[in-house]
């Protein structure tokens, strides 16, 4: 048995740590579990824990970390299958030497699990461009409640073979089964890569933004930040070919010359992404312990306003100018109320006691619980983290 | 109690409600053409009246297949137990057009290619493709999760829902959206040919049209180099708009039909469309086409407008018409392989169609991977149908074999339920099986599509 550090949720404490060599052990523990009706909660790399609820029983934290190899990967398919332990940086590292890259998005991507950032049903900014993890996701197996491994979707990247099951446990915070496998399709990296920085003058925030929603080379980020340890300001991220990425840059400094901006800082390859990672690891980070943060999905035309009045509410915010997400950090509770329909990201266990972390329920909540009953009959996949309190 | 028929007429009336054996019979068939008469079908005006028909014929022991225009090619829309078929066509508007957040809203009836034409003056389009966008509707490619020569970048179906209206099998309307918190039920009900629910609105992502659209043809001596070319462009990073192979027999076939400017006596045929900035467009053409002459393409020329292009692209999508013109019957396959497999595949087809005696034609999304053999054949002689079927399935084993799957874009319907566990083993089936279970407990919905006959432990109930 191993001592259980780093896996308590909510002040919960699992009683016991499993850690299985592979998919068909973790199959087995996850039956054994069933059987005796203790209560597992799934750990990736832990880092995106802060989403999902407190679980209402936790008796295993059922650790994937041995399930990390690359299990199929001829980069001329351009797609690659990897156990669901493995490290968003492992799979990158991987791809990188081939060019290619799977755009996941996420905040500490040297921890977080595959699996786990799939489970959490993570949104990256970059989406807008590439898709959703959902959209890459080309095949999965899951261990479920009952001990066997169900497979879905395939190497293929058109299939339409069967229900795409796959697509369930994508933000199911592990509450249907437990990734083993993932499938993606893989993309080939773009050859240049530019961040473009710039701090926005009061007097010109709403033209500026406006401005951004034009541009004929559209950017794969565009984002207005206002705190997360800076003023207001654009952080816009172009990925493409060289030539194409020049003409962006000239495109977006005459537009904000235009605003009257005249200073944007340019970080140019892996500088670009170091700082894109930077602006990501905001999402998930919990101030001095006093703060929480919601994401708002909504439309992208709206990002910008719904983000404004979260700062007039003392919020630091970020607003997706192209997926229209709206990211908020709160140092105080009430938000809920001014977010009904937000999820919480990541929060102080002082500010988030009371609160649901995924709002108000969808009306289709009764098919969720059927599917859930119908999954994990015995309840003993992350009881009570889920939506509706599933 | 009064009978099926009459109840949906009461409740419906006679402008919704078909029910004479003359009317019905246009829903016995899809293109895979097994025929069974329905007992009753109806052409809804909304969501409210696909409920009400959905109640009662659950209360009448009736089962529910839903109906787009009919294209699909393995009896999908074909009602295999007979019951009520439910047509979209006066289903077919578009709702909503929100050209700033680029989406739309459209009813499920709406022609595919008529929603990319209402929103072409916004600078917008709808990606996914078929080659019966002229023809099948949204909501049967919400279906089959239907796919298309763009599919190569830009995704098929599923990567283009963003919500869905759905009837449930109680005859209850619920929403559901991919940013709703909880499981994704617009990512699982696309591509459920009809078996979950009833879909009565989507909510679509639209894209901005590019800045530039060029479009390639090159010729090769067989279909083997042309698979040769695109798994080398595939393997070198590069991923244009559209990779679409065409073989001899195809070509011909074509361009006799469409006189689209394809060289006709090409052995294969490789058509290529690059799309994106100008820089790159003629970036991406140089080195497309010194990849592709490296591999044995005899000639590359590129579309000279607009009209040209247009030209090219619809002589491509009539592929499968233009062939009813050279062959009595024609059988058209549909599977995909990893793209390195792609020369292999080919030559394996062309061993099995030999072996079978049965000519055989090429047209395929070979960038996905995604195989379209036709099998040429006369319907009257009784040992080719059955060559043909032999064939078929023999394809499809060698797609397994090589760590591909049975359907890429037209689904399982009626046609591969058999074959679906060659695919997936009884437990991969049994997960399905459970979502069955919630959606449709009672295998009202389009019985006797996707799974094997008493494979899954639920399918065993209905």
């Amino acid at each position: 048995m191993i001592a259980p550090a780093g896996y308590g949720l909510g002040g919960a404490e699992p009683a016991r740590v499993a850690e299985p060599a592979d998919a068909s052990e973790l199959a087995e523990e996850l039956r054994l579990c069933a059987q005796a009706r203790e209560a597992v909660v799934p750990f990736g790399g832990g880092t995106l824990q802060g989403i999902g609820n407190a679980p209402t029983r936790y008796d295993v934290a059922l650790s994937t970390r041995r399930l990390d190899a690359v299990r199929a990967y001829d980069p001329r398919d351009l797609t690659i299958g990897v156990e669901a332990g493995i490290t968003v940086a492992a799979l990158t590292r991987t791809l990188a030497e081939h060019g290619q890259f799977v755009p996941l998005d996420v905040p500490d991507a040297e921890r977080a699990s595959v699996g786990g950032v799939l489970a959490a049903g993570w949104l990256g900014p970059r989406r807008a461009a590439y898709g959703r993890p959902r959209d890459l996701l080309i095949g999965s197996t899951a261990a479920l409640a009952d001990g066997t491994l169900a497979s879905a979707g395939g190497m293929v990247v058109k299939n339409v073979t069967g229900y795409d099951v796959g697509k369930l446990y994508v933000g199911s915070l592990g509450t249907l089964g437990v990734l083993v496998r993932a499938n993606f399709k893989a993309l080939p990296k773009p050859a240049a890569q530019r961040l473009a920085s710039a701090e926005l003058a009061e007097d010109a925030r709403e033209r500026t933004v406006a401005a951004l929603g034009a541009l004929t080379v559209e950017p794969v980020a565009a984002l207005a930040v206002d705190g997360f340890g800076g003023p207001l300001r654009i952080v816009v991220l172009f990925e493409g070919s060289e030539a194409t990425v020049e003409r962006a840059t000239r495109d977006l400094r005459s537009a904000l010359g235009r605003s009257g901006i005249a200073e944007t800082t340019l970080l140019d390859g892996d500088q670009a992404e170091r700082a894109f990672a930077r602006v990501l690891a905001g999402y998930t980070e919990v101030v001095a312990d006093r703060t929480i943060t919601y994401r708002e999905p909504g439309l992208p035309a709206s990002a910008w306003e719904r983000a404004r009045r979260m700062r007039a509410l003392g919020a630091e915010v970020i607003a997706d100018l192209r997926t229209g997400d709206v990211i908020a950090r709160f140092a105080r509770q009430h938000a809920r109320t001014v977010l009904p329909r937000a999820t919480i990201l990541a929060g102080a266990a002082a500010l988030r006691a009371d609160l649901d972390a995924w709002g108000e329920p969808p009306a289709t909540l009764p098919t969720m619980r059927a599917l859930k009953e119908r999954f994990d009959p015995s309840a003993i996949l992350a009881p009570g983290r889920f939506v509706g309190g599933i | 109690m009064p009978d099926f028929t009459s109840r949906l007429l009461v409740a419906l009336g006679p402008e919704v409600v078909r029910t004479a054996p003359e009317d019905l019979a246009v829903y016995a068939f899809d293109a895979f053409s097994e025929d069974r008469l329905p007992s009753a079908a109806i052409v809804p005006r909304d969501a409210r009246d696909v409920g009400i028909a959905v109640r009662i014929a659950r209360e009448c022991g009736e089962p529910i297949v839903p109906r787009g225009a009919g294209t699909g090619l393995c009896g999908g829309a074909v009602p295999a137990r007979g019951g009520l078929v439910i047509s979209f066509a006066r289903m077919n508007r578009v709702l909503e057009l929100d050209v700033r957040n680029r989406r739309a809203r459209v009813q499920p009836g709406l022609i595919n290619l008529d929603l990319s034409r209402a929103v072409a003056g916004a600078g917008v389009f709808y990606a996914p493709d078929p080659s019966s966008q002229k023809i099948s509707t949204l909501g049967g490619n919400v279906g089959t999760n239907a796919g298309g020569p763009h599919c190569l970048s830009y995704g098929t179906t599923t990567n283009h829902v963003l919500g869905l209206e759905f009837v449930d099998d109680e005859g209850e309307v619920h929403r559901c959206s991919i940013d709703d918190p909880g499981y994704d039920l617009t990512g699982v009900l696309v591509g459920s040919e009809g078996t979950l629910g009833i879909v009565t609105e989507i909510d679509v992502r639209l894209m901005k049209l590019p800045e530039e659209v060029r479009v390639c043809v090159a010729a090769f001596a067989d279909v083997e180099s042309a698979s040769e070319a695109v798994s080398a462009i595939i393997g070198a990073g590069i991923v244009p708009t559209a990779l679409e192979i065409m073989d001899a027999l195809i070509t011909r076939a074509v361009e006799a039909h469409y006189h689209a400017g394809y060289p006709e006596h090409a052995g294969a045929v490789l058509l290529v469309e690059i799309a994106g900035a100008h820089d790159d467009v003629a970036a991406g053409e140089a080195l497309l086409s010194t990849i592709a002459q490296r591999h044995g393409a005899l000639s590359w020329r590129a579309a000279r407008d607009a009209a040209e292009r247009d030209a090219l692209w619809a002589a491509r999508k009539g592929a499968a018409g233009a062939i009813g013109r050279i062959a009595p019957n024609y059988y058209i396959q549909d599977a995909c392989v990893p793209r390195t497999r792609l020369p292999e595949v080919m030559h394996a087809i062309e061993e099995i169609a030999r072996e079978h005696a049965l000519p055989v034609g090429n047209v395929f999304h070979a960038g996905d991977g995604n195989l379209h053999p036709l099998l040429i054949f006369d319907r009257r002689e009784k040992r080719q149908v059955q060559a043909v079927h032999d064939a078929g399935t023999e394809i499809l084993r060698t797609c397994i074999a090589m760590g591909g799957t049975i359907s890429g874009e037209h689904g399982i319907g009626y046609e591969k339920r058999e074959t679906l566990s060659l695919v997936f083993s009884a437990d991969d089936l049994a997960a399905m099986g459970r979502v069955r279970d919630v959606f449709d407990p009672a295998r009202a919905f389009n019985p006797d599509k996707i799974f094997p006959s008493g494979a899954v432990c639920g399918e065993v109930r209905a």
